[in-house]
């Protein structure tokens, strides 16, 4: 937990035409999107596999996580590589290209009205300079709460 | 700055240091328990050597602050004294205290390790001290024993002195046979290095005349050395003036790091190859020639190079064997059982990460080849079989394959009560008798025992099916021999290590996936003509029986590409055999293996992925385990359907 007070940095993407949030420490990089491998059977959110670093991530799709239409990958698309938990994970995103410091106290928590398919997700909104920010709740997101594997014949 | 966090930056060190000494200990008690088997009085240089272990694992316990583990040590340290000072003998009873002592230090120490709560130690403390060579009533305590006169005696090498056969060692070993040595340190003196000795026995003068003869200078002690003197570290450790040691200890990560570097540049070399091939046509023939011979001798190069680091992380056999024999001990005290323990190839060497993983699964099968397979004496000789039963346990290395077995020449398995209680499970079994394969899978099914749980050798967290799935998830094999009457043999094939390995490559659609040699037994062509529906399967002829097939564009939901012929690999053995049908087999690589490790991206049959050079990743399959996953899932859907 960082101890200064005040501003702390976050990453921030575009899904579907909204502005989530990641703090900066929990993300090891921002890259294009190229050659996702899909893997078979993985949930549906998963696109696939991608060598990121010499390493291999899973790729989760934020559209289809939260419940929008999936994209085309295009030329905006990229890869959030976010490392928590001991795990990394890449999120596929509409766009990613700002980074914002502001007090964490700023992000309240949802309200009711917005409880869509993304709120479990949320941490809660920050409204930034009259912009509205949802931030992510990662470890909620990362969550794999049904590891039961479909039964493909 | 807290003592737990300043002592959590050496944990790793410790660990390794414990390892070391833990590994050490096993073996000097094997040594122990052969004399304590023949009555004899525990050789000297074994008891030596282990109280140094027990010393220098208290010392770094309770560096790190782990208390059960120090105050452990220090009871092992204080049991083995009258032994090493008294030259008594080590009983039966004794040994077995002592075992119990060094096994539960393990405990407290993989506790730590595990982030556990240490295991409480009191009565295998207590234990210790009943058994003490000391609590025996008519004998003094070591402690009052009359003290024998102390001297201090030095000795400095020199040329002359060694050209005599006179060196520190030879002086230690004079010390030994005249007394105790109670405390040794080199000394600088002006540049010269001289080693001080404090030592206790009875030394008549004609023998302190041959010493200062030989050039040592032999005082009386002024007064009664160090009064804990006979707790501090033995001479051989401190005083032993061999030069710097030719070991280093390092980190497996460090390994990993190192290993995945040269994975990453054989994948360079790969893309190097791949460029070479586009521009050949553009370069003259000569020059061509050289650049090819150059990108041989880097790709030869490269294969020494990962053998080299390979082999670094390679370690004996013999570290998880040593534990064997005391598992045999333990299992047989009180059962009536005797066996001789044949230990085969125990320099065998493999990956010490497949070691770590294989211990377990070894053990459980040492167990349950001890406690079910072998017969009492009296069944023996009623048999007309020799007394003792013969328990062997072979390692061997073939290419890049280790085998262990883990023979008995007991019983054998009892194919008609396998049977029986599998239909009592409720699995699908045809009578007797089964293929040996399939018998295998019978007993490695997860619940499966013929034997009530409360025996004593179960209960300890593996069962067959966790020796079977460690088996496989290292991508190993296991078979098994068994005959009534004669015995039982186990045959595990081990990679030699994980991290690089040969590979197929094959394509369905658009598609490609990698394919561990290892596992396929043959590539066949099949006919697509030829294939059969049988119900819900597909067969094909094969060696004039018939083979399922099992098309992979169906399993992955891939279109395959339309072609007159398929390729498929077989896998399995016996009525365990499948073909996995691709649209093509492209060739054959050498393939670094990176693991799936988050649960997001982890399905049955993808064991990880690589990248064949062009940094898209490139899935590896596991066909045995696609191959079950398909088969339990058809099962599944009959068992809906009924």
């Amino acid at each position: 937990m960082t101890t200064v007070a005040g501003a702390e940095t976050f990453i921030l993407f575009t899904v579907a035409g909204t502005t989530y949030a990641v703090r900066s420490r929990d993300v090891a990089h921002v890259e294009m999107v190229e050659q996702v491998t899909a893997v078979p059977n993985a949930p549906a959110f998963v696109d696939g596999v991608v060598f990121s670093r010499g390493q291999v991530v899973p790729a989760l799709n934020l559209r289809a996580r939260f419940g929008f239409e999936r994209a085309a990958y295009d030329l905006a698309t990229r890869l959030v590589v976010v490392q928590t938990g001991g795990r990394s994970v890449g999120l596929v995103v509409d766009g990613a290209r700002e980074f914002a410091s502001f007090d964490p106290s700023l992000i309240r928590p949802p309200s009711a009205a917005l409880a869509g398919l993304s709120g479990r997700y949320l941490e809660g909104i920050a409204n930034v300079a009259d912009r509205l920010i949802l931030v992510i709740d990662l470890p909620q997101l990362l969550l794999f709460e049904d590891p039961v594997l479909p039964d493909h014949a | 700055m807290s003592d737990e966090t300043f002592a959590a930056g050496f944990m790793d060190d410790y660990f390794a240091e414990c390892d070391e000494h833990l590994a050490a200990i096993r073996r000097l008690l094997l040594e122990l328990g052969g004399a304590a088997a023949s009555a004899g009085p525990a050789p000297r240089a074994a008891v030596d050597e282990l109280f140094r272990s027990f010393h220098s694992l208290k010392g770094i316990s309770g560096m790190v602050g782990l208390r059960e583990a120090e105050a452990l040590a220090h009871h092992l340290e204080s049991f083995l004294r009258p032994l090493r000072d008294g030259g008594r003998a080590l009983t039966d009873e004794g040994l077995d205290a002592l075992v119990a002592g060094v096994d539960a230090l393990e405990h407290v120490i993989a506790s730590r390790r595990d982030q556990r709560a240490a295991p409480p130690i009191d009565a295998v403390v207590a234990r210790l001290e009943r058994a003490s060579p000391t609590a025996a009533p008519v004998e003094a305590p070591a402690a009052s024993a009359p003290p024998a006169p102390q001297w201090r005696i030095t000795f400095a090498p020199s040329p002359a002195l060694l050209a005599r056969g006179v060196n520190v060692d030879t002086v230690r070993a004079r010390l030994r046979d005249a007394g105790v040595i109670l405390d040794a340190a080199p000394q600088i003196h002006g540049g010269s290095i001289a080693f001080e000795f404090a030592f206790a026995g009875a030394l008549d003068e004609p023998t302190i005349a041959l010493w200062r003869e030989d050039g040592l200078r032999v005082e009386a002690a002024p007064e009664p050395l160090a009064a804990d003197a006979a707790s501090t570290l033995p001479a051989a450790e401190m005083a032993t003036p061999v030069g710097p040691s030719h070991v280093v200890r390092v980190d497996l990560t460090r390994l990993d790091d190192l290993m995945r570097m040269i994975g990453e540049l054989v994948i360079t070399r790969a893309r190097l190859d791949a460029s070479l091939g586009r521009v050949e046509g553009h370069v003259p023939a000569a020059e061509w020639r050289a650049v090819q011979e150059n990108t041989q001798v880097m790709e030869r190069q490269l294969r020494d190079l990962r053998e080299g680091v390979m082999r670094v992380r390679l370690v004996p056999v013999g570290e998880i064997l040593r534990r064997v024999p005391f598992v045999v001990r333990d299992l047989t005290r009180d059962s009536g059982t005797r066996v001789r323990l044949e230990l085969r190839g125990q320099d065998t060497e493999i990956d010490k990460f497949l070691i770590e993983r294989m211990m377990d699964p070894v053990l459980h099968l040492v167990r349950n080849a001890v406690s079910h397979a072998l017969e009492t004496v009296d069944e023996r000789v009623a048999a007309g079989k020799p007394p003792e039963g013969t328990l062997t346990l072979a390692a061997s290395s073939i290419g890049d394959t280790v085998v262990l077995e883990i023979a008995d020449d007991g019983r054998g398995i009892d194919e008609a009560a396998v049977v029986a209680r599998a239909r009592a499970m409720g699995l699908e079994v045809p009578d007797p008798p089964l293929d040996r394969g399939r018998l295998l899978e019978l007993i490695c099914a997860p619940g499966f025992s013929t034997r009530t749980d409360t025996d004593r050798a179960s209960g300890r967290g593996v069962g067959m099916a966790v020796v079977k799935t460690t088996v496989e998830d290292l991508n190993g094999r296991m078979s098994l021999e068994t005959t009534a009457g004669e015995g039982t043999r186990f045959v595990i094939e081990l990679p030699l290590t994980l991290a690089i390995t040969d590979a197929l490559i094959a394509q369905v659609g658009d598609r490609t996936f990698a394919v561990p040699q290892a596992v396929v037994r043959e590539v066949i062509e099949l006919d697509p003509a030829a294939l059969r529906r049988l119900e819900r399967h597909e067969v094909a002829p094969f060696r004039g029986g018939t083979l399922p097939v099992l098309r992979l564009g169906e399993v992955f939901s891939v279109t395959p590409r339309p072609g007159r012929a398929l390729h498929a690999f077989v896998v399995g053995a016996g009525a365990d055999a499948i073909a996995v049908a691709v649209d093509r087999i492209v060739g054959q690589r050498e393939i670094v293996v990176r693991s799936l490790d988050d649960a997001l991206i982890q399905v049955p049959g993808v064991a990880g992925a690589t990248d064949l050079g062009d940094g898209r990743a490139v899935l590896i399959l596991d066909l045995p385990a696609l191959a079950r996953h398909r088969a339990a899932s058809l099962r599944r859907s009959m068992e809906a359907a009924s």
